[in-house]
């Protein structure tokens, strides 16, 4: 939050070519990761399992495209793990209710938007902390979610409610090339708009971007509100892909994101970061958990796993960057 | 001092006592000994837990594993009981790896300048991890005998020992916080790291002291559940806890930009949570319906600080 706004063009290209690297040392570790696990397992490289593998981590493509946004301003969203449960819950409820697939999508974005609203509301106007509100809303968001489903998962049979996260055309989920279509839809809104302009403006510096005129406490609710439809968009892929909607649903999932997009080279102080370096940081991160599980790990090896791999990152991201500054 | 004054500077007071009148006309059982005594018991842990973050949140940090930190600690000593048939290493094994966890959080954060909510977050899963791996999987240890007997059980006067316990050790935090140099200084980092270093604070060790007492207060809680609950397990829910700590802290009054804060506020709010969590069970309402409350509780009470500070803020110019 320190850095200022003005670029010089020397530094600007050390940074491209420092992402470059790092973009390419993440092409390289997936492809380690990858062939360790086949060897592990004969499995991994079949195609199926490659779609499976994509399937089982387009929800964290999604959730981490819009932690990407939050993170560029320096913030933290904890509770898009809750709402993705929340956001399923409204969508499983009106469509048993009304009958309507449509209906049911808007309203599990549009909850999952009002979330996202309510932090980016105390996080850009009231100035409070991005950790603090957003774990109120963890709290809250999960406990609307075991209210709803009265902490018991409803089962969803309609065709069109299930089409994005349960079909494949052969052997490639819907999903995927759903995933591709928000991920160009995202880059276009952070690289070629205004709006995009002004997330990095936020993040590089509040105060500047506030005294340029760039009204970055606007920004900040609406990113928050964008990361929110992103898990209710995820909800819908979740309920898809298992045929029900589970008040669970989603666990631990804001962790994984915030470890992916980190891995993916963006910066924890905002302002710097590309939503590639993040696709990249997924794929790796979700080829790790997904080799973990299908070698039959004990789940609390891979939570121990998990924080070493997040604390190691971090730890490396700070020694490189102090490498730099030296 | 007018009623409006009274209601900016001790809401916290108004609001537990107007729940404690409304819980007593809906359940006269509410205000029984037996249940005061109950909810005194209760509340320790979750006690602990906020003493510890209450530092660590003035300095304008956040420790995120502190429950999670609980559990596995509630473990170990489970462990160490299960190895040994006695507590005495155990205690001694909870006491010197919440020391260690607390100080790496805080070389980390202070040193190498990581933030506190991920070097925390990522020690969370860590704590989670570690007690899963520490105990056969599926499997409860069962404690029994004359220490879990003793501190989670015996009363003193009438009162939980556990409970003088907390209320000890917030009294020697209430003298260090506001007769001290240390509680000084953790005031002027929470307000601005900066100026606290011009005025030749050492604000590197203070900040690895505030997380070593954290973590410290992880290690006490861990020792509290595991005595009340008589069994420890690696699926208790850490998180829960840690939630309850926060609600409290916040509820007390404490700013979370950092810099203010009374012990005694976070007394209050530790005591309004442990009402409201006894207050939800007797009245029989759902377990779904908990956490939805403490998120608005939570949400509210940031809301209600904000606009106090404001308040303040304008009148101050």
């Amino acid at each position: 939050m320190t850095s200022t706004v003005t670029v010089n063009p020397t530094a600007a290209k050390a940074a491209i070519s420092g992402l470059t690297l790092r973009y390419l040392v993440l092409a390289g570790l997936i492809v380690l990761a990858s062939v360790g696990f086949s060897l592990a397992n004969e499995n991994f490289y079949s195609l199926v399992n490659i779609g499976i593998l994509l399937r089982s981590i387009a929800v964290l493509f999604l959730v981490s495209m819009g932690m990407t946004f939050v993170m560029l301003t320096g913030g933290i969203d904890l509770s898009v793990g809750s709402n993705v449960a929340f956001a399923g819950g409204v969508g499983v409820i009106t469509l048993t209710t009304t009958g309507s697939a449509p209906l049911g999508f808007l309203t599990a974005i549009l909850a999952g938007m009002a979330i996202g609203t309510i932090n980016g509301i105390f996080i850009g106007r009231l100035k409070l902390s991005a950790f603090m509100v957003t774990l109120a809303t963890f709290a809250l968001a999960r406990g609307l979610a075991l209210v709803i489903y009265d902490a018991t998962s409803i089962n969803v049979s309609d065709p069109t409610f299930l089409w994005l996260g349960g079909t494949s055309w052969g052997n490639i989920p819907v999903v995927i090339p759903f995933v591709f279509c928000v991920f160009v839809a995202l880059s276009v809104l952070l690289y070629r708009t205004p709006f995009g302009r002004n997330v990095y403006a936020a993040g590089a510096n509040f105060n500047t971007a506030f005294v340029l005129g760039r009204r970055p406490e606007r920004s900040v609710v609406w990113i928050y509100a964008l990361s929110g439809a992103l898990a209710g968009l995820s909800a819908i892929v979740t309920v898809g892909r298992v045929s029900s909607g589970q008040p669970w649903s989603g666990l631990y999932l804001e962790f994984d994101a915030i470890t992916a997009v980190i891995l993916g080279g963006t910066s924890l102080f905002g302002g710097r970061g590309r939503l590639l370096g993040t696709i990249l940081g997924v794929l790796l991160y979700g080829i790790i958990i997904n080799g973990l599980v299908l070698t039959g790990t004990n789940p609390y090896l891979q939570s121990l796993i998990k924080g070493m791999i997040l604390l190691g990152v971090v730890l490396l991201d700070s020694w490189t960057q102090r490498g730099k500054a030296a | 001092m007018n009623i409006g004054k009274i209601l900016r500077e001790r809401n916290i007071i108004v609001v537990t006592l107007v729940c404690c009148v409304i819980f007593f006309l809906i359940s006269p059982r509410f205000l029984s000994v037996d249940n005061m005594s109950a909810i005194s018991r209760q509340i320790v842990p979750i006690g602990l837990i906020a003493l510890g973050q209450f530092f660590v949140i003035v300095s304008g940090n956040i420790d995120l594993s502190m429950g999670m930190a609980s559990v596995f600690f509630a473990v170990l000593l489970g462990v160490f009981f299960g190895l040994t048939g006695g507590v005495g290493i155990g205690l001694l094994a909870v006491v010197v790896a919440s020391l260690t966890m607390g100080g790496l959080i805080g070389v980390l954060v202070a040193k190498l300048k990581l933030p506190a909510f991920i070097v925390t977050l990522s020690a969370l899963f860590m704590a989670q991890g570690l007690s899963g791996l520490v105990i056969p999987r599926g499997q409860q240890i069962f404690l029994m005998g004359g220490f879990f007997q003793f501190a989670g059980s015996q009363k003193i006067f009438g009162i939980y020992l556990s409970f003088l316990f907390l209320i000890g050790l917030c009294a020697a935090a209430y003298v260090v916080y506001n007769h001290t140099r240390i509680g000084a200084a953790i005031i002027a980092i929470g307000n601005s790291e900066e100026n606290a270093k011009l005025a030749g604070i050492n604000v590197d060790r203070v900040k690895i002291g505030i997380f070593m007492f954290s973590g410290l207060c992880s290690g006490f809680a861990g020792i509290m559940l595991s005595t009340r609950m008589g069994f420890v397990q690696p699926g208790l829910d850490g998180n829960g806890l840690l939630l309850d700590a926060i609600a409290a802290i916040i509820i007390g009054g404490t700013l979370i930009q950092g810099g203010r804060g009374t012990i005694g506020g976070a007394l209050w709010g530790i005591a309004f949570i442990g009402i409201v969590n006894n207050a939800l069970n007797l009245l029989n309402v759902e377990d779904v319906w908990h956490q939805v409350f403490k998120g608005v509780v939570i949400l509210a009470a940031l809301g209600v600080n904000w606009l106090l500070w404001q308040s303040k803020q304008s009148e101050a110019h």
